[in-house]
């Protein structure tokens, strides 16, 4: 399934990606020197005030720089060619809010279109020139990846099937090329705030689609019995596997695996673990992030209080603690950067920090020094 | 970094902070009042009145006759406010088997559920008559909302008559399946050792409650959840920013009338499980008045959604009927704001509460 003007926008990619070198070059000197040494780690908020927006840390920890959101954020992404970064709205919201993660532009606001809401999470296309958004086409019950076009105010240029309902986190796979879409298979709509209205019936899934045909490559479910598995999160570990962790919406007493791996033209593997980890997830994770240079996976659980670190090659567990409300989670170093409800920053080149006045949001981006 | 984290992360799981916040009031005993003094008998409730209306629908289609359409009409809405009360309880036995959504499947966004009843009356199928074959078909087809239909909907008058047994022998079926699920439930939380005994009985061994903080915080979130459900799905899904938005005909129980009722029975549940369990006495005594205050504004809750009565879209259309949605709406969040933020505050259970849940 193609959108049109498939072509046009190959041809557009790659005069753009010609003249990212040049817009690297602009970088101004003294924003280099603030961030050369150091990651940043971008995060939506929510103020114990009851207001909402975006933050940029430091390594340490520190609020170097926060903006505000009308609503309620959820994920961030980041182009590296533009240095921009996207802070999606949480689902069911309707904008999207660009900014300069160094606080010097303005920050400019993309409204989802007439008949679709934003599901939190987006991608850039490699050279910077598309944005890709989970979206909901809401009155058919139908998954879709919003196509703004990055160069020319966030357009709205087009969009493609998800191939399942209720997406949520979608990847960029290493060929540039491919997108892996969770598709938590849950039916929501706007008019009725965030009810899940097809627990019964659902039916999630991964897919893998070309971002430029729109074409679905894989297709993968579950088996029938973990029909109510919904898969939500993902991130790749170093060798190109996708991670997944997944929200069960059966029976509490139940005890599904909730985190599996995703590989090309394999069915997909979930991961057995022991239960007293298992148990502290509380049927439910909140986010996933992977450290390739680690070679580590991390998943929290925000409704357990828990973080547990998986070994990527093995699958066993290396580590596993309580933290309150634990959430939001970055590769940092050798580790991971970990933000909770109660406020809490824990990692980064310091020791914890607290900010008891922000509810840190499920997710967490890091940004490579420039 | 991450040296800390690293070293963080050896060490063995550790316990969060743990119930209670008044030393005098135990986790526990706060459960077990909730259960005992309100669950149990809220669904024992609902199973006596789901047998008298699976009676009801039995004796109007051996007789067929105004006066006992209307007895079963009557014992329909009665039942639909039992569960009103008893559904605020959306976790523990009635998730398993789908026994909710085959309860009421709600909302019928696509009309899914009415174009399978509509099929079904129209088909005559007689495996949908038989309630043990109903039980294993489509959640839409089973519940309270095809039952609403076969009494309330376009044709039910036929059912005071003759002609169409089809439509009462299914609505019959029906009627059996809600008293088969109630019955379920109602015996799962009887059960000796069940999930009853999991909530009431916190701590490192269990596989649901590791600790009192937990098993509080289930009933607590009932309380939030429910409000925000009331408020943001049963409440908006119709009532709209502006009049010209409403949409009477996404009102939940638009066809029986039963709307306000059975808003006014969700919040008469969370007063009487607040009631119930005791939960306002672990309030430090210079916040005693946020347990007394949201007894107050449930009360008034109640009383304001019972006060719109007859068919929405009238209530709608009627500016001084509206403005008393938009009161109870008001209402709502009021109490969400005292239970969500101040209540949770005082409890230091603000964890599992900042919604970081559902996405």
């Amino acid at each position: 399934m193609a959108w049109p003007g498939t072509q046009l926008i190959d041809r557009r990619e790659f005069l753009r990606a010609a003249g990212a070198g040049f817009a690297a070059a602009m970088t101004p000197r003294a924003w280099a020197d603030t961030l050369a040494a150091d990651a940043v780690f971008a995060t939506a908020f929510v103020k114990r005030d009851g207001s909402f927006g975006a933050a940029v840390l430091s390594e340490a920890g520190n609020i170097l720089h926060t903006l505000d959101l009308p609503d309620r954020g959820h994920d961030v992404t980041f182009d590296p060619v533009s240095k921009r970064s996207v802070v999606f709205a949480r689902q069911p919201g309707t904008f999207a809010v660009v900014f300069d993660h160094a606080g010097r532009e303005k920050p400019s606001t993309i409204a989802s279109i007439a008949g679709r809401h934003f599901f939190g999470h987006g991608v850039f296309s490699p050279d910077g020139a598309l944005l890709y958004a989970t979206e909901n086409d809401f009155d058919n019950a139908a998954g879709v990846v919003g196509v703004y076009d990055a160069r020319a105010k966030f357009n709205r240029i087009g969009e493609f099937p998800t191939y399942g309902m209720g997406p949520h986190e979608l990847l960029l796979l290493g060929d540039g090329r491919t997108l892996a879409i969770a598709n938590g298979g849950i039916e929501t709509h706007p008019d009725f705030g965030r009810a899940e209205l097809n627990i019964a019936t659902m039916k999630p899934s991964y897919t893998l689609v070309d971002r430029i045909t729109g074409d679905l490559i894989e297709k993968h479910e579950l088996p029938r019995a973990l029909h109510q598995l919904s898969i939500r999160h993902m991130d790749r570990d170093r060798a190109g596997t996708v991670w997944f962790g997944c929200q069960y919406r059966g029976p509490a007493t139940d005890r599904p695996a909730l985190v599996g791996r995703a590989a090309r033209g394999k069915d997909l593997e979930l991961l057995e673990m022991p239960q007293e980890v298992l148990s502290g997830f509380r049927n439910y994770i909140g986010s996933v992030a992977a450290n390739p240079a680690a070679g580590t996976v991390a998943v929290t659980s925000p409704e357990g209080n828990s973080l547990a670190v998986i070994d990527a090659a093995s699958g066993r567990i290396i580590a596993a603690r309580s933290l309150v409300e634990v959430c939001g989670l970055a590769p940092d170093g050798a580790g991971f950067m970990a933000t909770t409800g109660a406020g809490e920053i824990v990692g980064g080149a310091d020791a914890a920090r607290l900010e008891p006045d922000y509810v840190w949001d499920n997710h967490m981006l890091r940004i490579a020094a420039a | 970094m991450s040296k800390r984290l690293a070293a963080a992360l050896a060490l063995p799981l550790l316990l969060v902070a743990a119930w209670p916040a008044s030393a005098a009031v135990k986790a526990a005993d706060v459960i077990g009042r909730a259960i005992d003094g309100f669950v149990r008998p809220a669904y024992a409730s609902l199973d006596d009145h789901a047998a008298s209306l699976a009676k009801a629908m039995r004796r109007l289609c051996a007789v067929p006759s105004e006066q006992n359409l209307d007895a079963a009409r009557a014992d329909f809405s009665a039942t639909v406010e039992t569960w009103a009360v008893a559904e605020i309880i959306a976790f523990g036995p009635i998730k398993e088997n789908n026994r909710l959504e085959r309860m009421l499947y709600w909302p019928d966004r696509k009309s899914i559920g009415l174009r399978q009843v509509q099929a079904t009356l129209a088909a005559k199928d007689p495996s949908a008559a038989d309630p043990g074959q109903l039980a294993g078909k489509s959640v839409a087809m089973q519940g309270l909302g095809a039952l609403e239909y076969v009494l309330f909907g376009d044709g039910a008058e036929t059912l005071a008559g003759k002609d169409d047994p089809y439509r009462c022998a299914y609505g019959s079926a029906v009627a059996g399946n809600v008293q088969a699920i109630a019955g379920e439930v109602r015996d799962a939380w009887n059960k000796p050792g069940g999930f009853a005994s999991l909530w009431a009985n916190p701590g490192p061994k269990n596989p649901l409650y590791r600790d009192g903080t937990e098993a509080v915080t289930e009933l607590v979130g009932v309380f939030i959840n429910e409000l925000e459900m009331i408020r943001d799905v049963r409440l908006k899904g119709f009532l709209g920013a502006k009049p010209d938005a409403d949409k009477p005909k996404q009102a939940i129980y638009w066809r029986s009338h039963n709307t306000m009722n059975s808003l006014a029975g969700n919040l008469s549940g969370i007063d009487e499980l607040f009631q119930a369990s005791k939960l306002g006495d672990a309030l430090p005594a210079d916040a005693r008045w946020m347990a007394e205050s949201i007894h107050i504004q449930l009360s008034n809750g109640v009383a304001t959604a019972k006060s719109v009565d007859g068919p929405i879209d009238k209530a709608l259309a009627d500016p001084a009927l509206r403005d008393k949605l938009e009161h109870f709406a008001m209402i709502t969040s009021s109490l969400s704001t005292l239970i969500g933020t101040r209540m949770t505050a005082e409890f230091g259970l603000t964890a599992g509460f900042s919604s970081l849940d559902g996405d």
